[in-house]
């Protein structure tokens, strides 16, 4: 209602009230932001650094540099991980928000069970699955397969992916199962009046209803895949096999183990313009404006 | 069953079973297996073993002095109870103004403050760094390597994160009380003291939790902004970690009690605020 936003604004607005965080924010975000698109305009590495005032402005030369050592390739695995990480959470995500929507005894140990691989540090998740993917580890004893090399290689690829999925899909749950609570009652009455059975009743009744909040869900997901520096990093250690080079990895080693601060910062400002396009997509479907709502 | 709960049951029972039986088993082994192999072995675990062939408790004993990390999870502590206190209050603040005045740009600064949670972490840590190493250049201020810069550099996700979780609750309060309160004169600082803060403490400790996870679980900005005395927990048991490779012997039964240790706090934390929790992870959608 932006009526009563007027009202307010008629009498007088404490916005100073606003300054300590506000200028807090601007300390640590705006002016960072504002220098890492700076850096990525000049040449600063290891030797430049202490007087980085004075590095010597090189224009786009890091970017054309950026395409030239491997970006395009790190995009290209990030990219796919992301989007496969996702597409699999979803329909574990939601079958588990169905089989924990009726309520049965033992059904809240079974949702605190599936809060786990959520609630656990990405660092503990990454360095539990190191152990158990080890050469002479428990999985490859499990699979009687003798050295396999999930750690390294062609294969941690898929490692990356699967261990991603064991930590994620809960979120998808979470965002299904506020979803599938919002549906009213009256909607599973008549349709069990219908008499249809279950699998058509879930199709065109119930999933209809999750499409939004999923399809948002799986946005922020796939953000959040792509932004996962924590678990390639404790997972396979730096540098990274080239299979899980991912963008937050090449970002990372170009500027903390090359010290090549200028190019590492315009792949950094690359990978923000990836993930632009997703982010834009989702700023505009989230509700923002908080005057449309009255008081709930 | 009755006939309603009938007709709100998604699936058939066999089916329901089976999913969950499946989920819980695929969740539950890895768990499990932290559980079994911080009680086995070194050897044990290093040979493969799930099961223990014999349990102790030696690990959680011997890994205090094998790795650093006393030294990490008071660090850990200290710089996310900062973290989280700054950002929850400064957050309700803004939160407050941002929810219930209108003013050119606010639209700008709530678009902000959910898209800087997607912001990658990377991006900003590099002009972070050079920010603090030219104020030790500069102005011979050392900021890298203590706690203060990370408190700092932690503020940069947990301020916004913190202050949506806010505007989220903020938007759902009844103003009455606040309009009640205003017209017997009371100022906005007494509002927000009086009002705002008893009537959200729950949404405000929800918000400082989440910005003590934030920190609690990075790995990225410690492994640059820390000196070894300056380790957070997740660096310590990552550093560890990485030390076992091309080891003689690997320790990750002691791994294994370490990984355990570090999750506790996070895992005591979800028991205790459960119920909220779960609620504002659906709002804020960052982890």
């Amino acid at each position: 209602m932006p009526g009563r936003a007027v009202r307010a604004k008629a009498k007088e607005r404490p916005l100073w009230l606003l300054t300590p965080g506000g200028l807090l924010m601007v300390l640590v975000i705006l002016i960072p932001l504002a220098l890492a698109l700076w850096i990525s305009l000049i040449d600063l590495d290891q030797y430049t650094l202490r007087r980085w005032i004075e590095a010597p402005f090189i224009g786009l030369g890091n970017y054309t540099e950026a395409f030239s050592s491997g970006l395009l390739h790190s995009i290209w695995i990030s990219v796919s991980f992301a989007v496969l990480s996702t597409v699999a959470t979803v329909p574990i995500g939601i079958a588990a928000a169905l089989v924990t929507q009726n309520a049965y005894r033992g059904r809240g140990l079974v949702r605190a069970v599936f809060l786990i691989p959520y609630v656990l540090p990405s660092f503990v998740v990454a360095t539990v699955w190191r152990t158990m993917l080890q050469p002479d580890g428990v999985v490859n004893e499990w699979l009687h397969r003798t050295g396999t090399l999930w750690l390294s290689g062609p294969h941690s690829y898929w490692t990356l992916i699967l261990v991603e999925i064991w930590a994620a899909w809960p979120f998808i749950y979470l965002m299904a199962l506020a979803a599938l609570q919002s549906v009213d009652h009256e909607v599973h009455e008549a349709s069990a009046v219908d008499g249809a059975t279950w699998w058509p009743k879930l199709r065109s009744v119930i999933l209809p209803y999750l499409r939004g909040p999923v399809l948002l869900a799986c946005l922020l997901a796939t953000l959040n895949h792509i932004n996962n520096f924590t678990l390639p990093f404790v997972l396979f250690g730096s540098p990274a096999p080239d299979d899980v080079n991912v963008l937050p990895m090449i970002v990372y080693v170009t500027s903390f183990q090359s010290l090549r601060f200028g190019l590492s910062a315009a792949m950094a400002v690359l990978s923000l313009v990836l993930i632009a396009i997703p982010l834009f997509v989702y700023l505009r479907a989230v509700r923002l404006d908080v005057h449309e709502e009255g008081g709930r | 069953m009755s006939a309603s709960a009938e007709a709100t049951r998604l699936l058939p029972r066999s089916l329901l079973i089976s999913i969950t039986t499946v989920l819980v088993a695929v969740v539950l082994l890895p768990v499990g297996y932290i559980v079994l192999a911080s009680l086995n072995s070194d050897v044990g675990v290093a040979s493969g073993e799930f099961w223990p062939s014999s349990f102790s408790l030696n690990s959680y004993d011997k890994i205090w002095t094998t790795a650093d990390l006393s030294t990490g999870i008071v660090n850990s502590l200290i710089v996310c109870a900062a973290t989280a206190i700054a950002s929850a209050l400064l957050g309700t603040i803004t939160a407050y103004v941002l929810v219930r005045y209108s003013f050119f740009g606010r639209l700008t600064i709530l678009r902000g403050l959910v898209g800087l949670q997607s912001i990658p972490g990377t991006l900003m840590l590099l002009p972070v760094f050079v920010l603090f190493s030219s104020a030790g250049n500069y102005l011979g201020l050392t900021v890298i390597g203590t706690r203060w810069g990370l408190f700092l550099a932690y503020l940069t996700f947990a301020l916004p994160f913190s202050t949506w979780v806010m505007v989220t609750y903020l938007r759902g309060l009844p103003r009455e009380l606040e309009e009640a309160a205003r017209t017997d004169g009371a100022s906005t600082l007494v509002i927000l003291w009086r009002i705002i803060f008893p009537l959200s403490l729950p949404a405000i400790v929800v918000a400082g939790i989440f910005a003590f996870l934030l920190g609690w679980n990075d790995v990225l900005f410690a492994s640059v902004l820390t000196r070894p005395e300056t380790h957070t927990a997740a660096v310590a048991l990552q550093v560890f970690g990485s030390a076992q490779e091309g080891g003689a012997l690997p320790v990750y039964s002691q791994m294994m009690a370490a990984a355990l240790i570090c999750a506790a706090p996070v895992v005591l934390l979800y028991l205790i605020f459960q119920r909220y929790l779960v609620g504002g992870l659906t709002a804020g959608g960052v982890k």
